[in-house]
């Protein structure tokens, strides 16, 4: 196990070293965001623009900005936001709750029906039903995510009202009790909740019936279907137990593109969470926020990765000895 | 009669080939009508070459193969089983009839540990609590040789031959009445596989189960079991008792079989039966077997044999089985030397059999009337008495022009190349001259028939070399021109008199292994005359030890090398330096 946390260390450090040059590699920069002809508060002047790049430490040289940030993020100072004025880790905190209730209750959602569909699919591979679901999820997990979003929000929000059109909560709203503040959660973090997890279900289904139809060709299920033992037991004990090693494995990669698809999403229900900050940040060329957003969105993963991983050695005794060695 | 424990008939199992596959329709015939009944107690094993059906046969029996692929007849105790719904198997299955399959490697689910995957029938179909079924496990473990520890690890910390006796005491748990064991001793070493034949026996004993082996290994079936099937592309092609399949194989595939099979007593070398196996999506028509064998007659294309018995025995074979090729029965010879009255005896009674595609070596020393046998076998000396019939045909009774077409069927290489070929010849010559006697074909026809038996020794079939003088040749050279020229009219069988000993030892190697090459390839009989017993058993089938004129011991190669019963055999083995310990060990 050491021996993997020093190569999730080693992840963690390329990756923040390309946090720090990527958003650098974008054509514009934050000043001229700030400093745009078309905007209002346009004020093109030398001197203003010098004391602002002061200000930010845009005018240091690459590397000793590198360094500073290295420092931050080591010791959590991630800055202050160019476009908002506000510290970065103030920002983050108010929105990651929110991808995280949203990513987490898609990715638990659609994992749960992806295992029980692809299962009974996989099955009763060949037969009507299992073709019928497999086309479905090869189209929904093609379909783009705004698309679905959509969808859902003109059906479900605009047409038949049962849920609100956008946000995290009602605005301006004071809640007499937990289980009211609950509800009005619950109630804004469907759709774009039911949004992710129809784009997540398709690969989590395909993943499950795939990998299980592989494993229902494997000698010890036609031994173990010798042994006369009943078909529950084949299907959950045996096929699918062993069905969770390659699910768990791809979890990860899952929790990644969760956290793209809440990117989207976020936008489209104006979902107060990571997503719109990151686009906001994009936009405007903000540094600090961009650096801010993908190191947490990058440690979110390798934290993902690293439970994954961990889960895997638990269910899989082949990898435990591995690791014990 | 009881009725039997066990009554397969007319079984079929055939797979539909995999409609991705654009050929389309041809369906796999796995098993192709096979029938054998099983009383309680009894031990079958089934063997057969890989494809064969084997496995196939064994899951049918536990109804495992996909709906509508399996028909026929299988009926355990009465109860017809062909048929059944996936409920109905399910309580039969390892609780009445069980199987070990045959890749014991990927038998087991990796996550469970052992011991949990060898209680898990107990506890379904005996209702066994989890604690009693551990304990029942462990001592299933320790009677197929595994520990408490094996019982503790998952599969993968198994070893190859630990998880096939994991897999054993898996298939007792219930204590079924048929145990169908798959290649249990596949990929094993020689003492384990020993131990593991053991305890099949054993087991056999302790529990009086019905028992169906499962193997490509003749000797290794015979060990276990009282009858012998064997299979060919998924039929039945003789079935008799252990005994005398292994000892006297009938059927021309069971003979090739045994030839085939390696045999940790002989030094000999393999050479499989001819051809290959065919695809059984599209057999031969007629008898299965027929591209391969050696004696395929017309008949053998256009019809199939049916399963008969001949001699207490199920053989499937026009012919009857395995014929003999040349047959001599007391043969005599005896040569006034010098005019003077004085008689040598040099053939004193001999009887001997060559079958069909069989290499038959003839061992003696000098003197001991070796040549002198070999030429009144291909009809070049008469018999004083006795007689030699080759293919059904008395050579005493042939007129002359039916003895030289003789020669078109037994060939002759004599003991001194330079002896028998006239030096001044050319290559071409000398392999032609036999075509020139008969008048076969055209001249190109001739030319072509000298140039593949050139190539088929070895040797080159171009102009320069063609034009070449005997004299001009190396030992090893002139000696391949002889058996070229033995081989230019496709003989049936060919008696080769020392054909090696000019040569230096390894050119003897390459030459011996050569003509069992072109043997094994033509399916010819051939009957190598020899001094030199560690080198002709490398390739021959049979042995006959000849001393002063009459033929002191025969039998198969393996036997005479290892067990040789006269004193005289043992001289020439202990003669033999390579050969000394091998004797000593036994
Ligand atoms: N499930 C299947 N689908 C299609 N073809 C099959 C299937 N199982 C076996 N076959 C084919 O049936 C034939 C017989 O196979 P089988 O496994 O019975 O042979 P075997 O005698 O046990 O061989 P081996 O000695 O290699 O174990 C083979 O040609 C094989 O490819
Ligand atoms: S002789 Fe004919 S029937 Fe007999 S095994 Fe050979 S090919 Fe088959
Ligand atoms: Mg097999």
């Amino acid at each position: 196990m050491r021996a993997r946390i020093t190569s999730y260390l080693v992840t963690l450090w390329v990756v923040l070293t390309l946090n720090f040059l990527l958003p650098r590699l974008l054509p514009g920069d934050p000043l001229a965001a700030l400093l745009d002809p078309q905007s209002s508060d346009y004020v093109f002047d030398a001197e203003v623009r010098a004391a602002l790049e002061a200000c930010y430490g845009l005018d240091r040289p690459l590397l000793v900005q590198y360094g500073a940030y290295l420092r931050g993020a080591v010791t959590g100072d991630l800055g202050q936001s160019i476009r908002l004025n506000e510290p970065v880790g103030e920002l983050l905190t108010g929105h990651l709750p929110w991808t995280l209730l949203l990513t987490g209750s898609a990715l638990g959602l659609a994992s749960l029906v992806g295992l029980l569909g692809g299962a009974e699919a996989a099955w009763r591979r060949g037969s009507a039903a299992d073709r019928l679901l497999t086309a479905v999820s090869v189209v929904t997990s093609n379909a783009p995510v705004y698309f679905l979003g959509m969808m859902l929000l003109i059906v479900f929000g605009a047409e038949l009202g049962w849920f609100p059109l956008a946000g995290g909560r009602t605005p301006f709203s004071h809640y007499d009790s937990i289980p009211a503040a609950t509800a009005d959660v619950v109630k804004h973090l469907v759709l774009p909740a039911l949004t992710l997890t129809l784009s997540l279900l398709g690969i989590q289904f395909l993943l499950v019936r795939n990998n299980m139809v592989a494993i229902l060709g494997e000698d010890f299920m036609l031994v173990a279907r010798a042994k006369g033992l009943k078909p529950a037991r084949l299907k959950w004990r045996h096929a699918l137990r062993n069905t969770l090693l390659p699910f768990v494995a791809h979890l990860a990669a899952q929790a990644g593109l969760a956290i793209t698809g809440a990117v989207f999403i976020e936008t489209l229900f104006q979902y107060p969470g990571m997503g719109r900050l990151i686009f906001e940040a994009v936009g405007a060329r903000d540094y600090p926020v961009i650096q801010g957003v993908f190191l947490l969105v990058a440690i979110v993963v390798l934290t993902a990765n690293l439970l994954a991983d961990w889960l895997n050695t638990r269910l899989d005794p082949r990898l435990a000895e591995e690791v014990s060695r | 009669m009881t009725e039997p424990l066990l009554s397969v008939q007319d079984l079929h199992v055939h797979f539909l080939a995999e409609p991705a596959d654009g050929r389309g329709a041809g369906a796999v015939r796995a098993v192709d009508g096979v029938s054998f009944d099983l009383a309680a107690g009894q031990a079958l094993a089934i063997v057969g070459e890989t494809g064969s059906g084997k496995t196939s046969i064994g899951r049918a029996l536990l109804g495992l193969h996909p709906p509508g692929s399996t028909w026929g007849s299988i009926r355990l105790a009465g109860l017809e089983l062909v048929g059944s719904a996936e409920a109905e198997w399910r309580p039969l299955r390892w609780r009445r009839i069980a199987m070990a399959v045959q890749s014991a490697g990927t038998a087991f689910d990796p996550v469970y540990r052992i011991g949990e995957q060898i209680a898990e029938p107990m506890r379904e179909h005996l209702g066994l609590p989890a604690d009693e079924a551990a304990t029942r496990a462990g001592a299933l473990a320790r009677r197929v040789g595994l520990e408490a520890r094996h019982l503790r690890a998952y599969p993968h910390q198994l070893s190859g031959g630990e998880k096939q006796r994991a897999m054993l005491a898996m298939a007792l748990s219930c204590e079924p009445e048929v145990l169908i064991v798959d290649e249990p001793t596949s990929g094993q070493d020689v003492l384990s596989r020993a131990q593991l034949l053991d305890l099949l026996r054993q087991v056999r004993v302790e529990t009086g189960l019905c028992l169906i082996l499962i193997s490509h290994d003749l000797a290794a079936a015979a060990q276990v079991a009282e009858r012998v099937a064997v299979l060919y592309a998924g039929k039945l092609v003789e079935v008799g008792t252990a005994r005398e399949v292994l000892e006297q194989p009938r059927h021309p595939y069971t003979w090739g079989l045994l030839n085939a099979y390696p045999n940790m007593t002989t030094a000999r070398d393999l050479r499989g039966i001819r051809g290959h196996s065919p695809d059984p999506s599209d057999p031969p028509s007629g008898c299965r077997f027929h591209p391969r064998c050696t004696q395929a007659v017309d008949l053998c294309r256009q019809a199939k044999p049916p399963l008969v018995e001949i001699g207490g025995r199920l053989i499937a074979c026009h012919l009857g089985g395995l014929q003999t090729l040349l047959q001599a029965s007391d043969l005599r010879k005896a040569f006034s030397s010098n005019g003077k009255g004085e008689v040598v005896t040099a053939v004193r009674g001999v009887s001997l059999e060559v079958y069909e595609g069989e290499v038959v070596a003839l061992v003696g020393e000098t003197g001991s009337g070796k040549t002198t046998l070999g030429r009144l076998l291909v009809g070049l000396l008469d018999a004083d008495s006795g007689h030699v019939v080759f293919e059904g045909q008395d050579l005493a009774a042939l007129n002359g022009r039916e003895r030289k077409a003789l020669r078109r069927r037994i060939q002759f290489v004599a003991q001194d190349p330079f002896d028998a070929i006239s030096p001044r010849l050319t290559v071409a010559a000398i392999v032609r001259e036999p075509l020139d006697v008969q008048r076969f074909g055209s001249v190109p026809e001739r030319a072509k028939k000298v140039r593949d038996a050139l190539r088929a020794v070895g040797l080159p079939a171009e102009p320069p070399f063609l034009e070449r003088r005997a004299h001009e040749l190396s030992g090893g050279q002139l000696q391949r021109v002889a058996i070229a020229r033995a081989l230019v009219l496709d003989p049936k069988m060919i008696v080769a008199d020392e054909p090696v000993s000019m040569l230096d030892a390894s050119e003897q190697a390459k030459v011996i292994n050569l003509l069992k090459e072109v043997q094994s390839e033509r399916g010819m009989g051939l009957l190598l005359v020899s001094h030199d017993l560690a080198l002709v058993r490398k390739v021959a089938d049979r042995i006959l030890v000849m001393r002063q004129g009459q033929v002191v011991e025969g039998g198969p190669a393996s036997r005479v090398v290892t067990r040789p019963q006269h004193e005289y055999t043992h001289a020439l083995l202990q003669a033999a330096p390579a050969l000394g310990w091998e004797v000593g060990q036994v």
